[in-house]
């Protein structure tokens, strides 16, 4: 029986990642919501899942933890196209997390309307003040770290203008990136995608950038329709809030 | 005729013509494009520059980050991915996004972090390029920001210990290393017969690993059991930056030929020198003009 948390209300792009991986491999999942996922959590990021005795968090350990269950995705890849796979992971990583991270965190507008209320609203004042605050500051910091602080607005939607020609390039006509089958890069970047796509910020600007490439959205909306439709009735005995409820079939 | 443009980085030593990743990937897309660049290396005067190394400086323009240099260049036409694909042109991205993931944090360690590196190498060269008072303050600080750098995108938990974080960012590095080697194959450079900027950035980031001496050196280690990678930086390095070794100021401003300055886009330098090893040493220099 698998188990998963994870935190809605953030917008977060890992628990759609995760959630279509786990269903890519036809491995069953219950998606449960707990305000304080990230304290269950051994690392202290969301989403982790708990399979029996064993609790794995994020998507690397848990991608390795259900390979050694024997479920893989990307066995019928060549080393090079396996070299290939691991990059564009890194390039999803590097630009389009980053960006999502700075459009959270850093954009002053979207801090005070969006973020502090959403990150901040289970718990009681003065505690939601207190902890927003100490998450901005650390992401503020790790911003400044990997000179991402200096960047304004223009520049990081400039970045993930560019990171979604890449991925659109590379993903052409095909149905999935490494053609036929789908695979780790497929969720990683479905769940990145279909965030911003579907989560509400103060402006459009985001989502008309991935809106630009059209086959980024058809491959998001294969991917919703093949692996997400159908699935959500095992979902409904859980409390999912209803803001949660995302669909690009609108 | 395109403004006179100077770039301002780290020197060299060890054969390499700079010690710096930025610097020198910034050096070899030159070399590849044709871009006639000045090299100032930065040395013991007051004329440092302050903030990122390294800089263009064309007319009024300062231009600091590799990626933005990169892009001036092409946009005064020196393409080194002239004759790439689309797809090329994202795996390229691609390429570059997972060099800044999992290589740079343990390049950065074995030059700033690990302490037998830094103590005995790392900051005596630098020190010695820097003037004083700031040759006390400036290896300290980049120092610093190395380990800040390494803690915040790598560190927190489950890795609790500095121990822990580097064990998992060697791992990462030589991962990567065997990723580019499996990518690299038995070609010449990355995407076939011509190196363009992804070939820029490996060189830079594999290069200093490769030849820098220090006394701590997993990594080097590691790279040298990856003979196509040697290969590739050695090539890279003889063929392109040969003369470099004993008079970097005025091997590098040599200029380009008229005749291909002249054509609305500068194609990439092909590489015509790699049949030395039949005919002995020639000077590259009278094969690189066509």
């Amino acid at each position: 029986m698998w188990n998963e948390g994870c935190v809605l209300l953030m917008g977060c792009s890992a628990p759609f990642s995760l959630k279509a991986f786990l269903q890519m491999c036809n491995l069953p999942v219950r998606v449960v919501c707990r305000a304080n996922a990230e304290y269950m959590s051994p690392s202290g990021k969301v989403p982790f899942i708990h399979v029996g005795n064993q609790v794995v968090s994020e998507l690397g350990p848990i991608v390795q933890f259900v390979k050694a269950k024997g479920h893989s995705l990307s066995d019928g890849l060549d080393e090079v196209q396996k070299a290939e796979m691991k990059a564009y992971m890194e390039l999803v990583n590097n630009m389009l997390l980053t960006a999502e991270l700075y459009l959270q965190w850093c954009d002053d507008v979207t801090v005070e309307e969006i973020t502090h209320p959403r990150y901040g609203s289970p718990y009681p004042w003065p505690l939601n003040r207190i902890l927003a605050y100490q998450k901005q500051w650390e992401i503020r910091r790790k911003m400044k770290a990997i000179g991402w602080a200096g960047k304004s607005l223009e520049q990081v939607l400039e970045d993930v203008d560019q990171c979604c020609q890449a991925l659109s390039q590379r993903l052409g006509t095909q149905p999935y990136f490494f053609n036929k089958q789908p695979t780790e890069l497929d969720a990683l970047v479905f769940g990145h995608l279909f965030t911003i796509l579907t989560t509400q910020l103060t402006t459009d600007e985001l989502s008309e950038k991935v809106k630009n490439y059209g086959n980024l959205t058809a491959f998001c909306r294969r991917i919703e329709q093949q692996y997400f439709e159908g699935h959500d009735k095992d979902n409904s005995g859980t409390a999912a809030p209803r803001s949660a409820k995302r669909s690009l079939l609108r | 005729m395109a403004a006179p443009m100077e770039l301002s980085c780290w020197g060299g030593d060890w054969g390499l013509p700079s010690l710096h990743p930025e610097s020198l990937t910034v050096m070899a897309y030159a070399k590849f494009s044709g871009a006639p660049l000045t090299v100032n290396t930065i040395n013991n005067s007051w004329r440092t520059p302050k903030g990122d190394i390294p800089v263009l400086i064309s007319e009024d323009i300062v231009i600091s980050q590799p990626a933005k240099i990169l892009n001036f260049l092409r946009k005064q036409k020196y393409n080194a991915d002239y004759e790439l694909s689309a797809k090329q042109g994202a795996d390229t991205l691609a390429y570059i996004a997972l060099l800044e993931e999992k290589l740079l944090p343990a390049l950065l360690h074995t030059f700033w972090v690990e302490a037998e590196n830094y103590c005995s190498v790392t900051k005596p060269w630098f020190a010695s390029r820097i003037p004083f008072p700031l040759s006390l303050y400036l290896p300290g600080k980049m120092s610093r920001e190395a380990l800040n750098r390494i803690l915040l995108t790598k560190g927190g938990p489950p890795l609790y210990s500095l121990s822990e974080v580097e064990a998992q960012i060697y791992r990462d590095a030589k991962e990567c290393l065997n990723l580019l080697s499996k990518r690299l194959g038995t070609s010449q450079f990355f995407f076939g017969n011509t190196p363009t900027t992804l070939d820029a950035f490996v060189f830079g980031f594999l290069a200093p690993v490769y030849k820098v001496c220090f006394p701590r050196v997993q990594l080097q280690e590691h790279l040298k059991q990856l003979p196509n990678l040697c290969r590739f930086c050695d090539d890279i390095l003889t063929c392109y930056f040969r003369l470099t070794i004993s008079d970097p100021a005025l091997i590098i401003s040599l200029q380009m030929d008229d005749n291909l300055r002249k054509s609305p886009q500068h194609p990439p330098r092909k590489l015509t020198t790699l049949k030395l090893a039949a005919g002995g040493e020639e000077s590259p220099l009278n094969r690189l003009s066509p």
